[in-house]
């Protein structure tokens, strides 16, 4: 059945299934909307947990940390709360669409951008901006050297964010409520196929998964390595 | 232009780290500023670049005239004691400081290079920042800085950490690179052998605060009060008691020479009679601690010491080597 349902899977995807290519498209488009979000908002926060100077940052950096494990399921069931028809944001009418699942994915990857760009900042040198501004640096330039500094742990940051999102289903589910071409995306998708025993479509859109995972993933570690490899090739050449 | 500062202070959890009345660099000036450890000599350099909120009184001045904090940016580069270089190249890390002031990529590198040749690391320049040693790493902060070309320059210890040949090298190579330029030079330091060499003028910082101020020759040649004799290798203390003078004399262990009991100095000199406490063989030196009626007093000679705890001996400094240490205040 395995086999059966991997040969359909990649026929499915070979043959340029609509409903499949739609499903994905959506799933990218909300997922990398969120974590766009996620960055403009995590990247400053974690800079301020890092560098900054102000009461309560420890237990505010204690909460990110906590906040990377938060379970999609909660955060689904908090932001349909919030959006329920009767509920506070209710008004926009934005439960069951993809800008709340954007919304519930963002409150997801957020922490996690966080956390991850405070440990990348804490990791430079502590006398960097203060060197940055000796150089005759603005402090917002000197910032600026700073995030580029901590550039590839930002990324990965960025692409944590991203991975936690795109591979989540029970914020999906609650907030998108799973409507076929509307707020279906691959998790929810799989789920839905393998509930009605359609096993091959399932398959196929955890192999679209995979996919995204690894071309993330290659992408990260490839860029590692190339500024590793430009390190010892520059060592090596001297 | 003149870099300085009249009433400087910093404090911190209600203590005085630094006050300062009144500092003044020339331009092509470089002005040591010496002390120990945990004297402010690091709060004086950060206060002077503002690099630090702490400063809580006073004013840095620039040509005289206070100057404002986007003045003072642009006028002051500074080196920390550690070099701090960023992720890439030797010669984008040297072109940094022109590139933080938004000088093109092209111009600042091709300035940078001219930096890095001077500071004797040109050849590194393709090298990643993060596989030079300390001593590289250094030079090509001073490079960083140096680029810059701004009119003043503050050094932080830059020599900390280095091995003494490095060392030397570096301090030559840097006295050059001084030579060239025509900033107003501060250099943080507690090694006397680094003001002698690059600064044309020192002031002692004791407490946060200059205990003495002058040329370097004349700093380093005639300490103000004991503190300050201290600082300056005049560790042996000659009690008024000992030598018959009114005040303190105080000399350089190394200065210090052994006599025999009833042996004659060459020339007129300080005696001190005293004890043997021990000998302390130190490589080429040896360390000869001597009690006397006023207290131990240590001898550094090269030549052969040879007796047993106890044993009678004189101390002899010649006059010319003592300084008259007074009281302070």
């Amino acid at each position: 059945m395995l086999r059966d349902g991997l040969l359909e899977a990649v026929r499915l995807l070979l043959t340029g299934d609509q409903d499949t290519w739609s499903i994905t498209a959506l799933t990218l488009r909300v997922s990398l909307t969120a974590t766009a979000v996620a960055l403009l908002l995590g990247v400053p926060l974690g800079t301020a947990l890092a560098l900054g100077r102000f009461p309560g940052r420890r237990v505010l950096h204690a909460a990110a940390n906590t906040g990377m494990g938060l379970p999609p399921v909660v955060v689904g069931l908090f932001v349909t709360v919030l959006l329920w028809r009767s509920g506070p944001l209710g008004a926009f009418g934005l439960l069951y669409t993809p800008t709340a699942m954007v919304v519930a994915q963002a409150v997801i990857a957020t922490p996690i951008v966080a956390a991850l760009t405070a440990a990348a900042l804490q990791q430079v040198d502590p006398d960097f901006l203060l060197q940055m501004r000796a150089l005759g640096a603005t402090r917002t330039r000197a910032l600026w050297a700073l995030l580029a500094e901590a550039r590839l742990p930002l990324i990965a940051a960025g692409l944590a964010g991203f991975g936690a999102v795109v591979s989540e289903v029970g914020a999906a589910q609650m907030v998108g409520g799973n409507i076929q071409g509307e707020t279906r995306v691959l998790t929810t998708a799989a789920v839905l196929a393998t509930g009605r025993g359609q096993f091959a479509l399932a398959i196929a859109f955890g192999l679209v998964l995979l996919t995204i995972a690894f071309a993330v993933n290659l992408f990260v570690t490839l860029a590692q390595q190339r500024e590793r490899a430009s390190t010892s090739a520059r060592s090596s050449s001297a | 232009m003149s870099i300085g500062c009249r009433g400087l202070r910093v404090a911190a959890g209600g203590r005085e780290l630094l006050a300062v009345d009144f500092l003044e660099i020339a331009d092509g000036e470089t002005v040591a500023v010496l002390g120990p450890n945990g004297a402010g000599k690091s709060t004086l350099l950060r206060a002077l670049a503002r690099l630090e909120p702490a400063a809580t009184g006073g004013e840095v001045l620039l040509d005289g005239e206070p100057a404002p904090p986007a003045q003072l940016r642009a006028a002051v580069a500074a080196v920390l004691q550690r070099p701090v270089l960023q992720r890439g190249s030797v010669l984008d890390n040297a072109a940094a400081g022109l590139r933080l002031r938004g000088v093109r990529r092209a111009r600042a590198r091709r300035l940078a290079r001219q930096w890095l040749d001077a500071l004797g690391v040109a050849h590194l320049a393709d090298r990643h920042a993060r596989t030079l040693s300390g001593g590289e790493a250094q030079r090509v902060a001073i490079a960083r800085a140096l680029a810059v070309g701004s009119r003043v320059l503050l050094l932080d210890e830059p020599f900390t950490g280095l091995d003494a040949t490095t060392r030397a090298d570096l301090i030559a190579d840097l006295r050059v690179a001084l030579d060239r330029s025509t900033a107003a030079v501060l250099l943080v330091t507690h090694d006397r052998d680094e003001a002698a060499a690059l600064a044309h003028r020192t002031a002692l910082l004791l407490t946060g605060r200059v205990r003495q101020l002058g040329t370097t020759a004349d700093v380093l040649d005639s300490p103000a009060d004991l503190e300050c004799a201290r600082l300056l290798g005049y560790t042996t203390r000659l009690p008024p008691e000992l030598t018959g003078h009114d005040v303190l004399l105080v000399a350089r262990p190394e200065r210090c020479r052994l006599l025999s009991p009833g042996e004659a100095p060459a020339h007129p000199a300080v005696l001190v009679p005293g004890t043997l406490r021990r000998i302390v063989p130190l490589g080429g030196t040896t360390r000869v601690d001597v009690d006397t009626a006023g207290g131990p007093v240590a001898v550094l000679t090269t030549t052969e010491v040879t007796g047993a705890p106890g044993d009678p001996l004189c101390v002899a400094v010649d006059a010319r080597n003592t300084r008259e240490c007074p009281p302070r205040g």
